[in-house]
């Protein structure tokens, strides 16, 4: 049995020296992908749906105190926990590199969420019909479902939009180009500090700056080999 | 009760006493019943809530997805190595003082294992999709995925209960002829159906103890796999606290304790119900103490093990796991300690404590409430303080939880009230087998009591 | 064809069994029934040699196979990628193979029994409900209806209560 192979790995990286904490790729990410409004009982009982976080951190004392962001979300790790553990294969590594996740699949045993060491993975743990009362629905991206009760979510790095780019490049008898596609977070990022792209070109942005001696990975001793690179530490590691 | 005091007794009397329970149901039985089937309803009914609205009616949460349901699993699985480790162990060691408590400790394993098999449904997101577990040809293109804990899980509880079905029927069949041949009417026909039309002629005994001592050999290393391959649905994640070598041996003990405590403590309400004070004697409480001794002890060097390993190397996430799990939970975490290693490991040493029906009920007793938090203790805690500090969370159950919980103690109860009035609930023709291996031998100047050995 | 004796205790069973022996009938033909079983010897030598153990390997075996084909089988014929564990992994196919293994062993060793003790019977045989609460049963397995009326007749003098003779129109 032939490996499929794919000229694509996907992958990002987060500069946390630019980032500014704004949130705009949280509000993107859930506009984008059909990701439920949580009402606030929902998200004091720790049940947000989120699949992009904005992890803070104060760091000091009163006057000296300063803040740290950490956006994260899923890493699409290349050995990833979630995978092997599904019972029913809902929750697979695609050959571009990508974490993917079949919701109709998933018969919610919630096995992967617990075994995903950053935590994001998110269940639907309430019927979430009600979060679009008409006419809120139109703004339901026609390109990816509306995920019903007792099912796990996660950020699929936009796979909606990977997939139109490759029909596109496709028709024209090419590759994806270098920062032709973008997920919705890293579209919006005002100072750029989220970049999409092909890990596999050695030229292309991301590979570039994953080259960069700034750079970091999550959780690094398990051993998941995340596909996202975080940069950090332009000289202003006091902060 | 002595060999001499079987040996003297008719076998007319000796089943009338044994089977006692078989009687014609009273009004405190239907009593019983009733109450048991009315929380198990309202157990069923909760569920039925549940699976019509969704999972929020449950107390979990991110990170805590799996709560109470997945610590009944592990509890229930647990108690189901009750009848394999007494029965199985103690055929094959050829003790004789099991005999009058085999059959307990059988159907024990059975009904708790159905209920442990039901657990992995009623926690699932998408109940009714469970189906995609199993594996037949279908037109989805995929097969479940065996590389999944999940499925190994599914393949060895099925085992197990087949297998201890079959080795709990087994066990009954000359029973079961015994039976038919005393009753009458539907009753006749459903044990004649039953016992296969077992006669008892010498050739049948000799493959009837041939058959159990293989199924003891058998299904012992069947309960040894099962509860490991629950512990490895722990033990093979990256969670801190569950990511530990020693969860197999560790739950495998944790099951013994459980079950044989669980089986101490039905021997005692049996005792009490059915009147069979003169079959389950201080002798038997004695030897299952000193088993339960053992067993304890053991639980609580693995448990030792575990936490200092943890203290030594102080990983920090790990550590982080158990100061949280044994601060803010305290209180259980007391209790389980008194329960499961305090209590017993003092206790049990004194005969006079081992041979004391009442002690026996509460050390027993309070050895099984100390495995159910010890479970709860290991799921909840692990999986409140992952790996990422940001998203640590709490989880406490909710009404829903707790009644299904409520529902499946009520639930195996019944099966047992049921099971005992329609089947002996004392294996009867082992018990008289003794009768028939004694002889009083004049050796020198005494008479001795002696029993011939079962061919090897 | 049987000829079935009851007795109300062991030595009267005993007297009946040296009978029969004495008066022609082989010894292989009679066998004791009972409901709590006695010693081997005691009422009648039996072969403890079983066959039905084999019926348990030969059903390990096949549940070995059927496991292994089952977990690395299926997971071979459909490919799907899972974090970095291979397709056919061996752990997990191990451990699916011997759950399998035991089960198909034990379900091997029960079927195995039934038919070694040849259960259910095809046909009505003899039998004394009185053996259930403790009396013992000497059966005598002959070829003719007047072989039958002489081993019942050779047990009631030796004592039996009650006695049931096949074959008779």
């Amino acid at each position: 049995m032939e490996k499929i192979t794919s000229p694509y790995k996907w992958g990002m990286i987060v500069d946390l020296d630019r980032c500014t904490g704004c949130g705009a790729c949280v509000v993107a990410c859930q506009a984008e992908n059909n990701v439920a409004i949580c009402a606030k009982k929902e998200m004091a009982q720790g049940r947000n749906m989120h699949w992009l976080r904005i992890e803070r951190f104060w760091v000091g004392e009163y006057p000296d105190v300063r803040v740290r962001f950490l956006p994260v979300l899923c890493q699409h790790c290349h050995d990833a926990p979630c995978e092997p553990v599904c019972p029913v294969y809902a929750s697979y590594h695609n050959p571009d590199g990508l974490n993917g996740q079949v919701y109709n699949r998933c018969v919610g045993t919630r096995y992967c969420g617990n075994n995903c060491p950053y935590a994001v993975r998110v269940f639907n743990f309430y019927d979430h019909e009600h979060a679009w009362p008409p006419p809120l629905d139109n703004q339901l991206s026609p390109d990816i479902t509306v995920r019903p009760r007792g099912v796990m979510e996660k950020c699929s790095f936009c796979i909606q939009r990977i997939r139109r780019a490759k029909e596109d490049a496709k028709a024209e008898g090419r590759l994806i180009r270098d920062g032709e596609v973008q997920p919705a977070c890293a579209q919006t990022c005002p100072p750029e500090a989220l970049v999409f792209g092909n890990m596999a070109d050695p030229q292309s942005r991301v590979s570039r700056l994953a080259r960069s001696p700034r750079r970091f990975r999550l959780l690094e001793h398990l051993g998941t080999h995340p596909s996202i690179n975080y940069l950090k530490g332009g000289g202003r590691e006091h902060v | 009760m002595s060999e001499h005091a079987i040996a003297e007794k008719s076998a007319q009397q000796l089943n009338d006493e044994m089977l006692s329970s078989m009687c014609t149901p009273t009004w405190r039985w239907y009593g019983l019943a009733f109450f048991l089937g009315a929380v198990v309803a309202w157990g069923l009914s909760a569920f039925a809530y549940q699976v019509m609205t969704d999972m929020s009616v449950t107390g979990l949460d991110r990170p805590v997805m799996w709560g109470i349901y997945i610590a009944n699993f592990v509890f229930w699985v647990g108690l189901s190595h009750s009848g394999t480790m007494v029965s199985a162990i103690l055929r094959l060691s050829q003790a004789n003082w099991r005999r009058p408590i085999l059959r307990a400790a059988e159907a024990m394993t059975v009904f708790s294992i159905t209920i442990a098999g039901l657990f992995p449904v009623i926690h699932l997101g998408r109940n009714w999709a469970v189906y995609y577990f199993i594996p037949y040809p279908n037109q989805r293109g995929l097969w479940p995925n065996f590389r999944s804990p999940l499925l190994w899980d599914a393949t060895a509880i099925t085992t197990y209960i087949i297998g201890s079905s079959l080795f709990l029927y087994l066990g009954m069949l000359p029973d079961l002829a015994v039976v038919r041949d005393r009753s009458t009417g539907w009753r006749q026909k459903l044990y004649a159906v039953l016992a296969m039309g077992w006669r008892g002629t010498a050739r049948e005994w000799v493959v009837f103890r041939k058959a159990s001592t293989l199924m003891a050999a058998l299904i012992i290393p069947v309960a040894v796999s099962v509860h490991s391959i629950v512990a490895w649905d722990f033990a093979v994640t990256v969670i801190p606290g569950w990511h530990s070598t020693i969860f197999p041996p560790y739950f495998v003990i944790g099951a013994i304790t459980s079950g044989v405590a669980a089986v101490i403590t039905l021997m005692i309400i049996i005792r009490r119900i059915f009147h069979l004070e003169e079959y389950l004697t201080p002798l038997h409480f004695d030897n299952m103490g000193k088993l339960l001794l053992v067993i304890c002890l053991l639980w609580s060097y693995t448990y030792f093990v575990e936490v200092q390993t943890t203290w030594y190397a102080h990983e920090p996430i790990e550590w982080e796991v158990f100061s949280f799990m044994s601060g803010k939970y305290t209180p259980l975490l007391i209790i389980m300690l008194i329960g499961n290693s305090v209590l017993p490991v003092t206790g049990l040493c004194f005969k006079k404590v081992r041979r004391s029906v009442r002690a026996m009920l509460v050390i027993t007793a309070m050895v099984n409430v100390g495995m159910f938090i010890e479970r709860y203790l290991i799921i909840i805690p692990s999986l409140s303080h992952k790996n990422m500090p940001f998203v640590w969370g709490t989880y406490s159950p909710s009404w829903v939880e707790l009644s299904v919980t409520a529902g499946a103690f009520a639930g195996f109860t019944l099966m047992y009230t049921l099971f005992a009035k329609f089947f002996p609930m004392v294996a009867v023709t082992d018990v008289r087998e003794l009768g028939h291996r004694h002889a009083d031998i004049r050796l020198g100047r005494a008479e001795v009591h002696s029993i011939t050995e079962e061919e090897g | 064809m049987e000829a079935l004796g009851t007795f109300s205790d062991v030595e009267t069973a005993n007297r009946a069994v040296e009978r029969l022996v004495k008066a022609g009938f082989a010894e292989k033909t009679i066998t004791s029934l009972t409901s709590a079983p006695y010693p081997d010897g005691v009422l009648v030598k039996t072969d403890q040699r079983t066959w039905f153990r084999w019926m348990s390997l030969g059903g390990g075996i096949f549940g070995a196979c059927a496991g292994f084909l089952l977990a690395a089988g299926t997971a071979y014929m459909y490919p799907v990628q899972t974090g970095d564990k291979p397709i056919v992994a061996l752990f997990p196919a191990g451990i699916v193979t011997y759950e399998l293994t035991m089960l198909f062993a034990i379900l091997g060793a029960i079927v195995g029994m039934f038919l070694e003790m040849r259960l259910p019977p095809r046909r009505e045989r003899v039998y004394d409900p009185a053996i259930g609460d403790g009396s013992i049963g000497i059966s005598v397995s002959t070829t003719s209806g007047s072989e039958s009326n002489r081993a019942a007749s050779i047990m009631k003098e030796a004592g039996a209560i009650r006695t049931i003779a096949e074959g008779n129109p």
